[in-house]
């Protein structure tokens, strides 16, 4: 058995509109492992971007334990929840959500550069691999406005993963991409995932994910439908 | 870091309309202090000029010398052993001179004004007569030649007088004319004498409205005093600046030496008659007194320009801030998801608190340094320009003919550094909220 990474411990997470208050996430619980290929699937509304927020610690919970790497988010200071982040959770965006003042060999290196530790010939190797790897490596120089959707999601996934995180937690990552090319992203993912080891989580509603997903959570109106291992 | 510097100022150069309207405000705001402390500096040179050309040194040996407890007059006796002290003590000396001061009336055939006589020796006073320019005649004479006509040279022959180019327009009189001093001796006596004008200098301000140069010689004459007195000894240092502590160095020397010194009043020495007369004491007191002392009645000059230009930039500065506050904020409310996404990868609160501030201190820096080199051209080049200041009044108040504009490098850093610390200190609440961005909310703001 591989070591956990996730872990959810019937958790909920409430919000507060106006007087009302909204129950997001309701008592959910599961675990996370390394080298999983997870997709968190339901409709708009069901809690996705909720649970997606809590385990990439932007987000505390309501109530319950959720842990990452063994640490209870809720215990831990901003700064550390932020280290935590930076250390163990690689982000992919709907939005693709690049720095738009960067170049793609920019975007790609400031999750290095904020992690420290790296001599600035390391950083360029390493962001050099990962752009070849997905496919950029011509496009180094550019800025975002200058890419293709498909191109700028694969600059967000080589920042992803430039730091080398545990978990990669990818947001609709194929919402804002034509058919071809969102095809294209769960290829480069899976691959990924089959030749790195990275574990990757998705939030998303669109099939050809969930298709390929190891492992389905089905999420309805903040709760577990179903857990299900996929044999493929 | 350096990856912040540039975010911000990449950030800059996106934004680049508001950017540049920005450093336009906060360059041209620099520009007018710049060009305000270049006027204040201009303004204290010409102050230092005129008060140590006309009315004091850097330092001034003076005194009263009382033959009864009601009468005093403003001079020293036996002098020449006293400069000789002066001489002898005096840290970062350049030179010593002494002047014979009186006060009296001036009389041509047209008119008459009061004026204070200052008796030099010309041998003595090369400093003063380099310094002394001299005016056309047409300045100060109707119809008189576009040229400067007579030398200052000759104030060693007797019974000769500078004047100051206002004085000989007033009196109607020139380079060549004769007029009358007419005075009151400290024994109660009428004196007079008639003056040859040798040279008319050009004026230097308020102080030289009422100054008048004649020889020493001439003055103890009309005044019946011995050759051994003197008005004031006047010590020149080699640093203006070390006058203060040289004054107070100079005061323990008399004492020691068994002088007996006025109580130290930093005024000048004509504010004092009044104090000296009503007290119960005969003989020889020295009064020391410092350039600034001797000439304290005109500095609500600067005062007031200090004053002008603090209210004219904060007014500026506030109107500046809250522009910079709005712009701040706008970029805060644009780029809140870039907030959003950077915190959510692990970027901590206070690297976004120093990427905002960053920007902020960029432009800042960048619009007022452009501002103080725009403002240092401009000022050198209106004081190399020699605009002749038009109205009396202002001539007056300026203590200068030409408009006089001086560059130093202390005040150009100040305007700098005080305008980027406020560009940046506007930006501090709007970098603040950013760095306080809870990143959950910052993304599902834009998503």
């Amino acid at each position: 058995m591989t070591t956990p990474i996730i872990s959810l411990e019937n958790v909920t997470k409430n919000y507060a509109l106006g007087s009302t208050v909204v129950t997001a996430v309701s008592g959910v619980s599961f675990v996370i492992r390394e080298g999983e290929f997870t997709a968190i699937a339901g409709p708009s509304g069901s809690g996705k971007t909720a649970l997606r927020n809590l385990i990439g610690c932007i987000d505390t919970a309501s109530e319950g334990v959720v842990s990452v790497r063994g640490h209870n988010t809720a215990a831990l200071s901003d700064r550390r929840l932020t280290r935590l982040r930076l250390d163990t959770i690689g982000f992919i965006f709907q939005n693709f959500n690049l720095i738009n003042v960067l170049t793609v060999v920019q975007n790609v290196e400031f999750p290095l550069l904020l992690a420290g530790g790296l001599s600035s010939s390391e950083r360029q190797e390493r962001v050099n691999t990962l752009l070849a790897k997905v496919g950029l490596a011509q496009f180094a120089k550019h800025r975002p406005n200058e890419l293709s959707g498909g191109q700028r999601q694969r600059v967000a996934i080589a920042r992803a993963l430039v730091t080398r995180p545990k978990l990669v937690l990818a947001d609709e990552p194929t919402a804002n991409l034509d058919s071809a090319t969102g095809t294209q992203i769960i290829d480069l993912m899976h691959e990924l995932n089959r030749n790195e080891k990275t574990t990757f989580l998705f939030s998303t509603h669109d099939h050809r994910i969930m298709d390929r997903a190891e492992r389905l959570i089905q999420v309805a109106d903040g709760r577990i439908a179903s857990d299900e291992q996929v044999q493929r | 870091m350096w990856m912040l510097l540039s975010i911000a100022f990449r950030n800059l150069v996106q934004a680049r309309r508001r950017t540049g309207l920005l450093s336009l405000a906060i360059g041209l705001v620099t520009l007018l202090l710049v060009m305000l402390l270049a006027l204040t500096d201009g303004i204290n040179d010409n102050l230092i000029r005129s008060a140590t050309v006309v009315s004091a040194g850097h330092v001034n040996v003076a005194g009263f010398y009382k033959a009864t407890t009601t009468e005093g007059a403003p001079i020293v006796t036996n002098y020449a052993e006293i400069r000789k002290i002066v001489e002898e003590n005096t840290p970062g000396l350049d030179f010593v001179t002494d002047r014979a001061r009186g006060w009296s009336k001036l009389v041509s055939e047209t008119a008459s004004v009061q004026a204070a006589l200052s008796g030099i020796d010309a041998t003595q006073e090369t400093r003063l007569l380099r310094e002394l320019r001299l005016a056309k005649e047409s300045d100060y004479k109707e119809g008189g030649r576009d040229e400067v006509i007579g030398d200052v040279n000759r104030i060693s022959e007797p019974e000769t007088a500078i004047l100051f180019a206002a004085q000989a327009e007033r009196l109607g009189i020139g380079v060549g004319d004769k007029f009358t001093v007419r005075t009151e001796t400290s024994s109660g006596r009428t004196s007079t004498v008639d003056l040859t004008v040798i040279a008319v200098a050009q004026d230097l301000g308020m102080l030289s409205s009422w100054s008048i140069f004649v020889p020493k010689e001439t003055l103890l004459a009309l005044y019946q005093l011995d050759s051994d007195t003197t008005g004031a000894i006047w010590v020149y240092l080699k640093d203006i600046d070390e006058a203060p502590a040289v004054m107070n160095h100079l005061r323990e020397v008399f004492v020691q030496k068994g002088y007996t010194l006025m109580e130290y009043q930093p005024q000048p020495f004509f504010f004092k008659f009044e104090v000296v007369t009503g007290e119960d004491w005969v003989g020889q007191k020295l009064d020391l007194t410092t350039w600034k002392d001797e000439v304290s009645f005109l500095t609500w000059v600067l005062t007031a320009f200090n004053f002008l230009t603090v209210m004219l930039v904060s007014i500026l500065v506030v109107i500046i801030a809250i522009g910079i506050m709005n712009v701040m904020w706008a970029s805060v409310r644009e780029r809140t998801r870039e907030i959003g996404t950077m915190r959510a990868i692990g970027m901590t609160r206070s690297r976004v608190l120093v990427m905002f501030m960053l920007e902020a201190l960029m432009l800042g820096f960048f619009a007022s340094s452009a501002g103080a080199a725009l403002g240092a051209g401009v000022a050198l080049a209106v004081d190399a320009a020699n605009f002749v200041i038009p109205y009396s009044a202002v001539r007056a108040i300026l203590l200068a003919e030409t408009l006089n504009l001086v560059i130093h490098p202390e005040p150009l850093l100040f305007s700098v550094g005080l305008l980027t610390t406020f560009t940046a200190g506007s930006a501090l609440w709007p970098a603040i909220h950013a760095a306080l961005l809870r990143p959950v909310a910052a993304i599902s703001t834009t998503e």
